[in-house]
């Protein structure tokens, strides 16, 4: 095979696997209503990209707001959105809902993947 | 409801805040100049930055609630670790421009240097106004949005007061520092606004770290070296007061603190170098 076209196979796998790569990112689903989270704690993979589904089922605005996740976020009522997380080293991380203040934190822990 | 009022009274002052200590400290520091002419002015365009700030905040509060997919994703963190950092870098031209002008300002005046004083910062105070307003703006737009919308348990007028006794609890805050600005020496005065404004700057650096850590753009360099969540906790209460206001971290890793180490190094630098540079005409026996 000449050189080129090795090059132009690797150029196609390589194409044809990011996406498929960003698929395979595990999606962890938390639900927001006025002030409540469920689930209180998420277990998540430690030191591999994951997504946070956040879904705000309740009638109010809420904020996730995590200083350690270094993230935070708006929803309107009834609006679902996500965040990438690229990488945690193992731990707990708490985050809140800041419209909701008072209301109890929930936690992700990030634990190392079992299987390899 | 009383839980409910006091929750949207306590948000939405917690999210003013910021934006009125900025321009608060700026319309303070502009009143003390000594040209009215060049002070009006300069106080039009922060007047023209904070309504601009509103307008974008209302634009962007569209864009969170999903009316258009603009900041879906990572989208926000890359435009707030744009709108943060430049904030930060505003603030801090702004405290070396004032410390280099303002003293000697009435000097300047005499000599008929004033005018090219008078119109060099003007884009920098609108930008600064726009981007405090328009931060946190947007977010308190979503939350009364979604308050007012979601005609729940209370109604909306209820909502609507509740707002408005958040924004005039801010707004004492704002009210002071004018106050202060008259009543106080002015050098002790400059000296205490300077320094909350320089933290400000600090925590808005550390918010665009944050983000720009959070993408994987910048490495954290290390796990976390200390751990001071037990004394002083940044989630919330004091130690989130002073998270939001100076850029405190309960749990840093080093990249976070070389980055704080060396924000009030060059501020130091930066400030230190004007003071030098002054009085070098001016006061030589």
């Amino acid at each position: 095979m000449p050189v080129s076209m090795r090059l132009a196979a690797i150029l196609l796998g390589a194409v044809l696997a990011v996406p498929a790569r960003a698929g395979e990112d595990p999606v962890f689903v938390i639900e927001f209503a006025d002030g409540a989270i469920t689930p209180q704690a998420v277990e998540v993979p430690a030191g591999r990209p994951f997504k946070l589904e956040l879904r705000n089922t309740g009638a109010s605005p809420v904020e996730f707001e995590s200083l350690e996740l270094r993230k935070e976020k708006v929803l309107g009522p009834g609006v679902t959105s996500f965040i990438v997380i690229r990488r945690l080293a193992p731990g707990e991380y708490r985050f809140f809902d800041d419209f909701h203040p008072g209301s109890a934190p929930a936690l992700l822990i990030a634990r190392e993947d079992a299987s390899p | 409801m009383t839980g409910l009022f006091s929750q949207v009274a306590f948000v939405v002052g917690r999210e003013s805040m910021e934006a009125l200590l900025v321009v608060g400290i700026l319309n303070a520091w502009l009143g003390h100049h000594a040209d009215r002419e060049a002070a009006a002015a300069g106080q039009r365009w922060l007047l023209l930055g904070v309504a601009a700030g509103l307008a974008g905040s209302v634009l962007l509060a569209g864009a969170l609630l999903g009316f258009s997919s603009l900041l879906e994703g990572e989208r926000e963190d890359w435009f707030q670790i744009a709108a943060a950092a430049v904030a930060a870098l505003l603030i801090v031209q702004m405290a070396v421009w004032m410390q280099a002008h303002g003293p000697g300002l009435k000097r300047e005046l005499e000599r008929g240097a004033a005018q090219a004083l008078g119109d060099r910062n003007w884009w920098g105070l609108f930008l600064l106004a726009a981007i405090a307003v328009m931060r946190e703006g947007s977010e308190t737009v979503v939350f009364l949005y979604g308050i007012l919308a979601a005609a729940g348990p209370v109604h909306p007028a209820v909502s609507l007061a509740a707002a408005t006794t958040g924004l005039a609890c801010a707004g004492l805050l704002y009210w002071l520092l004018q106050l202060g600005a008259r009543r106080m020496a002015w050098a002790v005065f400059f000296r205490a606004t300077q320094a909350l404004l320089l933290a400000l700057g600090a925590a808005l650096l550390m918010t665009a770290l944050d983000r720009a850590i959070g993408l994987d753009l910048v490495p954290a360099l290390s796990p976390p070296l200390w751990d001071t969540s037990r004394l002083l906790d940044d989630g919330g209460g004091v130690g989130g007061l002073l998270a939001a206001l100076a850029g405190y971290r309960a749990r840093p890793e080093l990249m976070p603190v070389l980055v704080y180490a060396a924000y009030w190094a060059a501020v130091a630098w930066l400030l230190g170098s004007g003071r030098r540079r002054r009085p070098a005409g001016a006061d030589l026996p």
